[in-house]
């Protein structure tokens, strides 16, 4: 049966934030014009959208090598966090030895290391990528950690009644077991490797053909172009938005059969 | 390790094992004993103390009793998961001689169905087989069909277990234990968590297959009625510490079909058996003060 539209869940989900933001921007147009507020200060969205326009070539190199920092950065996350997980639920020993020093990496602020990181690493996109792993790798060690032990303990009883292997419990049990802690990691890690990047190069200040977004900004402050300074922010922002939708997806594509995370409640 | 500890000895001769057919289950061949066991966890709760039994072949053996008894201790100590401070467990071979040895005649059903969500009913099924290459059948599909045909799942083969009714997920986790053909069945209150209806359904379905198969059943449960419904014998236990205290024969031929359930002797048998286990508790409760 055909629902009218306004009935519809999904309408409702995207019209009423959409609706909102339509509503916030008029209001900051109207009142741009209404307080004759300098560019310089603060533009108006249209301002910004002008900018986005007329720097597009610019603002489009930049966001490339930013979201190739990120994405590799977030790689790298994931492959080596898991490989830590692994190690670590190896054994108890292993990790109560290890796992003290994964945490003194992700509570030291990224913008203290940096500076070393860039002293030490010739290449730059190198240098910021390991300042984004160091963000970004954390939640992905310690939620696969957390999923590979959440095994039901029956199940558990049951692989060890069958005297199962370590490599058949660890693939037919441990791994599917900790599928929906890693995907949660994925989503904050992906967010958090977009951070390291722009973070990362706000300390290393890279200019020239290798700058990111974060330089982009930077410069657009000095050279007070604030209208480029919010069309480079709104772009941090979408990438964040579509690495996150991303992982949801993936996320809820693997796990819709099974798991309470990814279920749709009927009405 | 628990496997140290089984030591295979070979059986006494039983006299008359194969002739007395007027007390079948005290002259069948044993299939399990267990002597003097004791089971201590680190902290110091003493789960078990000095359990004594055995289990005969074919018989359908229900362990009763209060939470904290003891009584599924004593059933995942026959499974080989954990280990026993004292006391042994032995395994009778002759005829069953794969049985404690690699596990892989012995088939658990635990409380809840434990089954795998992110697999489709087929795939639960199917685990042991797939995680014990050593004997399987030589045609698994066909026993896993069949396995699935006898807990009527087999239109539902190819649903995750979160599309399943509970009754329906406990059917899965019986096929699971069907697969692998097994001569001793231990359950773990495997129908506690279900509604009445479905657990009179499934403890009918249960006393069928456990006739067609000739197997050897350990069931774990609090309830007086299923307990007197289903078994050969009934082992009371009482709690603090945890112990065998009774054990009643239920004297009443199968099949048993429902009518059974409502009949004088089977009124009879459940007053018995809640006297045993009111006499259980109350030395549980002296023993505690």
């Amino acid at each position: 049966m055909k629902q009218p539209l306004i009935k519809s869940e999904r309408f409702v989900q995207i019209a009423a934030p959409l609706g909102v933001g339509v509503l916030f921007l008029l209001f900051w147009e109207i009142m741009v014009i209404a307080l004759d507020m300098p560019r310089y200060i603060l533009p108006g969205p249209s301002a910004i959208g002008a900018s986005l326009f007329a720097d597009w070539p610019t603002l489009f190199r930049s966001l490339m090598i930013t979201v190739q920092i990120t994405l590799l950065a977030f790689a790298i996350s994931v492959v080596l966090g898991v490989l830590i997980s692994l190690v670590f639920i190896q054994s108890r020993w292993i990790e109560i030895s290890l796992f003290p020093y994964a945490v003194l990496m992700q509570v030291t602020p990224v913008v203290a290391i940096a500076p070393l990181i860039i002293i030490w690493v010739d290449d730059t996109t190198w240098a910021l990528t390991i300042c984004a792993v160091i963000i970004a790798i954390f939640p992905v060690i310690s939620n696969t950690t957390l999923g590979l032990r959440s095994v039901d303990p029956n199940l558990l009883s049951l692989f060890r009644m069958y005297r199962t292997s370590r490599w058949q419990e660890l693939i037919r049990l441990r791994i599917p077991s900790a599928l929906p802690y890693f995907f949660g990691g994925l989503r904050i890690s992906s967010g958090l490797a977009l951070i390291g990047a722009v973070v990362a190069e706000f300390v290393a200040g890279t200019g020239g053909a290798r700058a990111g977004l974060a330089y982009l900004i930077l410069q657009s402050g000095f050279t007070l172009r604030i209208p480029r300074m919010f069309a480079a922010l709104l772009l941090i922002a979408l990438t964040g938005i579509v690495l996150f939708a991303l992982m949801v997806w993936l996320s809820d594509r693997v796990l819709r059969n099974w798991h309470e995370s990814a279920l749709k409640v009927e009405h | 390790m628990m496997q140290s500890k089984l030591k295979s000895v070979p059986p006494k001769p039983t006299p008359g094992a194969q002739t007395g057919a007027e007390k079948p289950s005290v002259n069948r061949r044993p299939v399990l004993q267990v002597e003097g066991v004791d089971k201590v966890y680190a902290n110091g709760t003493v789960a078990l103390k000095g359990a004594d039994m055995t289990v005969r072949e074919g018989e359908f053996v229900s362990l009763l009793g209060p939470s904290g008894c003891g009584k599924s201790t004593l059933l995942r100590i026959m499974a080989g998961l954990g280990d026993v401070s004292a006391g042994q467990m032995r395994w009778w071979e002759q005829g069953y001689d794969v049985v404690g040895d690699t596990g892989r005649k012995l088939a658990f059903v635990f409380q809840n169905a434990t089954l795998m969500p992110w697999a489709r009913v087929r795939k639960n099924v199917r685990l042991p087989l797939d995680l014990d290459h050593s004997s399987r059948p030589d045609d698994v599909e066909k026993s896993i069909d069949e396995a699935l045909s006898m807990v009527g799942l087999s239109q539902f083969q190819h649903a995750f277990p979160r599309e399943l009714s509970g009754g329906m997920q406990m059917r899965a986790s019986i096929a699971r234990a069907l697969t692998t053909q097994p001569n001793l069945l231990l359950m773990d209150e495997p129908f506690g968590a279900l509604d009445e209806m479905t657990r009179n359904k499934l403890n009918d379905d249960v006393l069928a297959l456990w006739q067609a198969r000739n197997w050897t059943v350990v069931f774990v449960t609090h309830s007086v009625y299923e307990a007197v419904y289903l078994s050969n014998r009934v082992v009371v236990m009482a709690a603090r510490p945890g112990r065998i205290v009774d054990e009643i024969t239920i004297d009443q031929p199968y099949p048993r079909l429902p009518d059974f359930r409502v009949s004088t002797e089977f009124a009879g048998y459940c007053r018995q058996v809640s006297q045993a286990l009111e006499r259980a508790s109350a030395l549980g409760e002296e023993a505690s003060i």
